[in-house]
């Protein structure tokens, strides 16, 4: 036959290897025949695919090779390890519940693991063209080090479009914030504005419209929850919004499209979205074609990646273009990031659209993965010493499948395919638990939904390696063990094992350990919270309230309204606010520059949120003398090394400034971030965004309400924004709470789980040992004696693994504490403390729960066995 | 039960395979069926049937000459056996004395 028609190579190794020898040819030849008419009727893929199909329809028992004898015993073989394994699964109902209920546990977790790294991980992967869509970035110095930025000079996007034929489209992205205003519904809203291509680069499906509105000026597209806002389940085509930019600035829009519910998985989406263009309705004096500012985000897209290469090997000329017209904020290189991989990026790139969740996100998951293979362990030891210390009541069993002729290796398979077994109804119950019980747990928590799919590949593969990894490193060595001794020893009862075993005690000590561990941690996140509920902001946050005002006549028209009330005690005006907003900003010294945060305020504004001021003076005349001064903090006079800060001169954007007080430092934002070195400028009158007020203690609910009362009067169509100093973190406490309760879950696990551990083989070992005991208590042993010969077995052990891991834990929690939070609780040993007294607490608990047993038990019973 | 059972589908190559009389195979037995009753049949059905049939000892069968258009293989052929043209007359004898037993009356549907 033709070469070119040769039958498919898979399928028909397939079926060799399922059909018998004597009707192979017979058999193969009717589907060859099958097959070269096939193609010369209806060519050659149709062909290949009826070809296969008939092969899967022909595996079929009259086809099949017949078992060999020994495949055959085997499958009989396996069907008595199922039923012996059953047997004593029901006969040692303790041992089992222990072993399942802890794998169970630990897979449940284990399910959690790979749900949150997937979810993690799928994060705008549902992008159609996430490879084809790139973010340009670029590199630059700043204080020192290079780093990479998501912003890029506003004329940069239009100029790549003009210049390369490969680049396809281009989209400039700017953030904005507006007011929004439909009937009675007035809200501050986030603006996106965006080249209409938006939404061809990005995949954000259209509810109701059409994706093509974009590109007309007064269209505006919604997000599907604003479109609930707003309308409720309506649909709200062609209506018409009031767009409010500014005072006396506003346009009408008609509503063209709203956009379907956005997957949960997503770090790029938008609430409205507008043309481009109307950047410049918003801001009139915006010049596009300006190199020194920027704008939020221009992303390109190309026909392929390999595209981007040549346009890379270009950047050069704007790079020149960008330093000729910026000169003190040189950048080094263009970057272009992509869509794929821009959120994995994201914590390296500052300022990106996708924000930098992602580098909590991946700690959270590396974290959370080595804590579940702590409890695995644990669950693994747990099993080991059971089967080991148990194994004695099957030494019988084991002689006489030897004598009957099983080899050692069928010996370790039986007990591998037992434990596999197990194994699998823990897996199955694990399971349950994890989708039932603890990712809902952790969704409501996390506050997102993981989009958990049963049917995901990756997931079952998953699932069937965790159940043979823990199938096979749990009965691993019991298996080889056990299978090891010999028959004639077994049968005439001289083999004693199981109560000295060198290894279990091993496995005890790494589980107390690993407890140790987890415990001091779980007391440490609680005392951190405690810690971080009490710790200094370095301001007062307590008496201050605070309203953001829309320009200058607002800000002097709530002056006048809150200056009469009797408990505000001192109000002052600023661009910029603690906990609320900042910008960065260049500090040229001769030879160095340095990167800083810069806040602009008045006078008052040290008084008001009752900054520490530690040398020098604060600002005294706002209007005049004061202009060219600034007042810096410790971290900045310790990071650029001065020495008299006070009377320090150096250049802000080419004009000189001058070093005037130095204040205690203080978290400009949650305790999250460093302090950085950060200092405060005057703020021009007309810059004023931010009211902010410190009022008599007590007094902040009734100022609030009366602050609300007069915003009502003064401005009714702007939304209020403002409250109390305290809650300008946001969620930041509770999420620390949160660290806490998921810390002390897992401890509480743990303790569950060396509890578990340590009943099931104080229990065996009591039980093994009932004969010794009766005559002790025949002997007139009290049963204090008796409890001193139980637990001294374990002293040593106990001493020996607290005594490791006490320290180990110690330092442990140090190194984590410090890679998780920048500040936190001072380290002390209290964590340790209470770990090593509850654990040792733990055994004590379980011994007594055994002595209970044994001074109930009649002596005589125990004598009578055999 | 003296009855030997034959199903239906069994039946259907059992009087394929007489059909084709010489040249009885499953390949050829597949197309024919296929042909007469127009229902679409895998070749694996029709080895199934084959196979249970030579067991049963309805059906005889013999190696026939390789050829090219079966890439150089031999096919079974297979023939009817006298217990298969017993099998096959009883199932026929039973069909019909049930088909003369039905009153008329049963065909006489109500019309409207």
């Amino acid at each position: 036959m033709n070469r070119k028609h040769h039958i498919p190579k898979i399928p028909h190794a397939f079926f060799k290897w399922y059909c018998k020898r004597e009707r192979y040819e017979e058999l193969h030849g009717d589907l060859e025949e099958f097959y070269y008419e096939r193609v010369a009727e209806k060519g050659m893929m149709k062909a290949r695919l009826y070809y296969l199909w008939d092969v899967i329809c022909c595996c079929q028992p009259y086809a099949w090779k017949k078992p060999k004898s020994q495949t055959n015993s085997n499958i009989i073989m396996f069907r008595n390890y199922f039923k012996t394994s059953r047997r004593s699964l029901m006969k040692s109902p303790l041992s089992s519940f222990i072993n399942i209920f802890g794998l169970a546990a630990v897979i449940g977790v284990c399910v959690y693991v790979y749900s949150f790294a997937q979810w993690i991980y799928s994060i705008d992967q549902f992008h159609e063209h996430k490879n084809e869509v790139y973010l340009a970035t670029f590199f630059a110095d700043r204080d020192g080090t290079v780093k990479q930025n998501g912003k890029t000079p506003r004329p940069l996007g239009k100029m790549l479009r003009e210049d390369f034929t490969h680049i396809k489209k281009v989209c400039r992205i700017e953030d904005g914030n507006v007011v929004l205003k439909y009937e009675d519904k007035v809200f501050h809203e986030k603006m996106r504005y965006a080249d209409p291509e938006f939404l061809e680069m990005f995949t954000f499906p259209l509810k109701w419209g059409s994706p093509s509105s974009l590109a007309d000026m007064n269209s505006i597209i919604l997000s599907e929850d604003m479109s609930i806002k707003y309308f409720g389940e309506e649909n709200p085509l062609d209506r018409d919004i009031q767009v409010i930019f500014g005072e006396n600035n506003s346009k009408t829009f008609t509503i063209a499209g709203v956009a379907k519910a956005f997957p949960d998985a997503c770090s790029i989406d938008f609430d409205f979205l507008i043309n481009f263009k109307n950047w410049q309705v918003a801001d009139p004096s915006y010049d596009m074609d300006d190199w020194s500012a920027f704008v939020d985000a221009t992303l390109i897209q190309v026909a392929d990646p390999t595209d981007l290469f040549p346009i890379e090997q270009e950047m050069e000329k704007y790079k020149i273009l960008q330093n000729k017209a910026e000169d003190d904020w040189a950048i080094d290189s263009f970057a272009f990031e992509q869509l794929a991989t821009l959120y994995e990026k994201g914590g390296d790139i500052r300022g990106d659209i996708a924000g930098n969740g992602f580098g909590s996100n991946y700690r959270a998951v590396v974290i959370i993965s080595i804590i579940t293979l702590m409890m695995l362990a644990m669950a693994c030891f747990n099993y080991i010493n059971i089967a080991i210390v148990s194994a004695a009541k099957r030494l019988k069993e084991i002689g006489l499948r030897k004598v009957v002729g099983a080899s050692r290796k069928m010996v370790i398979t039986q007990f591998l395919a037992e434990n596999i077994f197990i194994t699998s109804f823990a897996l199955v119950f694990g399971f349950i638990l994890g989708i039932t019980i603890i990712i809902p747990w952790f969704e409501r928590i996390l506050d997102v939904d993981f989009s958990f799919s049963l049917l995901d590949k990756n997931f079952l593969i998953f699932m069937v390696s965790t159940l043979l990894f823990t199938g096979i490193a749990s009965g691993m060595y019991p298996a080889f063990y056990i299978s090891k001794f010999r028959v004639v020893g077994i049968l005439k009862g001289s083999v004693k094992f199981g109560k000295k075993n060198p290894l279990t005690k091993v496995f005890l000590t790494f589980q107390l350990i690993l407890a140790c561990i987890l415990i001091s941690t779980a007391v440490m996140f609680t005392q951190n919270t405690a810690y971080l509920n009490d710790r200094s902001w370095g301001y007062n946050q307590g008496a201050a309230l605070y309203a953001q005002v829309s320009d200058q006549s607002a800000y002097e028209r709530l002056y006048a309204a809150m200056t009469q009330n009797p408990n505000v005690l001192s109000i002052s005006g600023s661009s910029h606010h603690l906990g609320r907003s900042n910008t960065t900003t260049v500090v040229d010294v001769p030879d160095r520059q340095y990167e800083v945060q810069q806040l602009s305020v008045d006078a008052n504004y040290f008084e008001t949120m009752g900054v520490t001021l530690i040398d020098g003076r604060t600002f005294i005349d706002h209007h005049k003398s004061d202009k060219q001064a600034v007042v810096v903090n410790e971290t900045l006079v310790e990071n650029m090394a001065l020495d008299k800060p006070i009377g320090q001169q150096f250049k802000i954007d080419s004009v000189d400034y001058e070093v005037i007080g130095v204040v205690k430092d203080f978290h400009l934002y949650s305790f999250n971030e460093t302090i950085q070195p950060t200092l405060f400028k005057v703020a021009n009158r007309k810059d004023y965004r931010y009211l902010s007020m410190k009022v008599n203690n007590g007094s902040e609910r009734e100022v609030y309400k009366s602050l609300l009362n007069k915003w009502l009067a003064l401005f009714p169509e702007i939304p209020f924004q403002g409250g109390y100093q305290e809650d300008v973190w946001g969620g930041y406490f509770e999420e620390i709470d949160t660290h806490a309760v998921v810390w002390n879950r897992i401890a509480i696990m743990a303790m569950l789980l060396v509890g578990l551990g340590l009943y099931g083989l104080v229990t065996l070992n009591v039980a093994g040992r009932t004969r010794e005991f009766s005559i002790r208590k025949v002997l007139g042993a009290a049963l204090k004696n008796i409890a001193s010969n139980i637990i001294s077995q374990y002293v040593i052990l106990f001493a020996i693994a607290l005594f490791i891991g006490g320290p180990i834990s110690y330092f442990l929690v140090e190194w984590f504490f410090d890679f998780v939070y920048p500040y936190h609780v001072p380290m002390n040993s209290l964590g340790v403390v209470i770990a090593v007294t509850s654990l040792i607490s733990l055994l004590l608990l379980v011994v007594s729960t055994q002595m209970r047993k044994v001074s109930k038990s009649n002596p005589v019973d125990g004598l009578k066995v055999e | 039960m003296s009855r030997i059972h034959l199903g239906e589908f069994e039946e259907i190559v059992l009087l394929t395979v007489g059909v084709l009389y010489d040249d009885a195979y499953a390949v050829a037995i597949t197309k024919e069926i296929t042909k007469q009753s127009g229902r679409s049949v895998n070749v694996s059905a029709v080895h199934k049937s084959l196979y249970r049939l030579e067991k049963k000892g309805m059906l005889d069968s013999r190696l026939g000459d390789p050829e090219s258009k079966r890439g150089g293989k031999r096919k079974r052929l297979f023939s009817i056996t006298p217990f298969g043209k017993k099998a096959l007359d009883e199932s026929m004898e039973l069909r019909m004395s049930l088909r003369t037993q039905i009153p008329e009356l049963a065909f006489k549907w109500q019309m409207g």
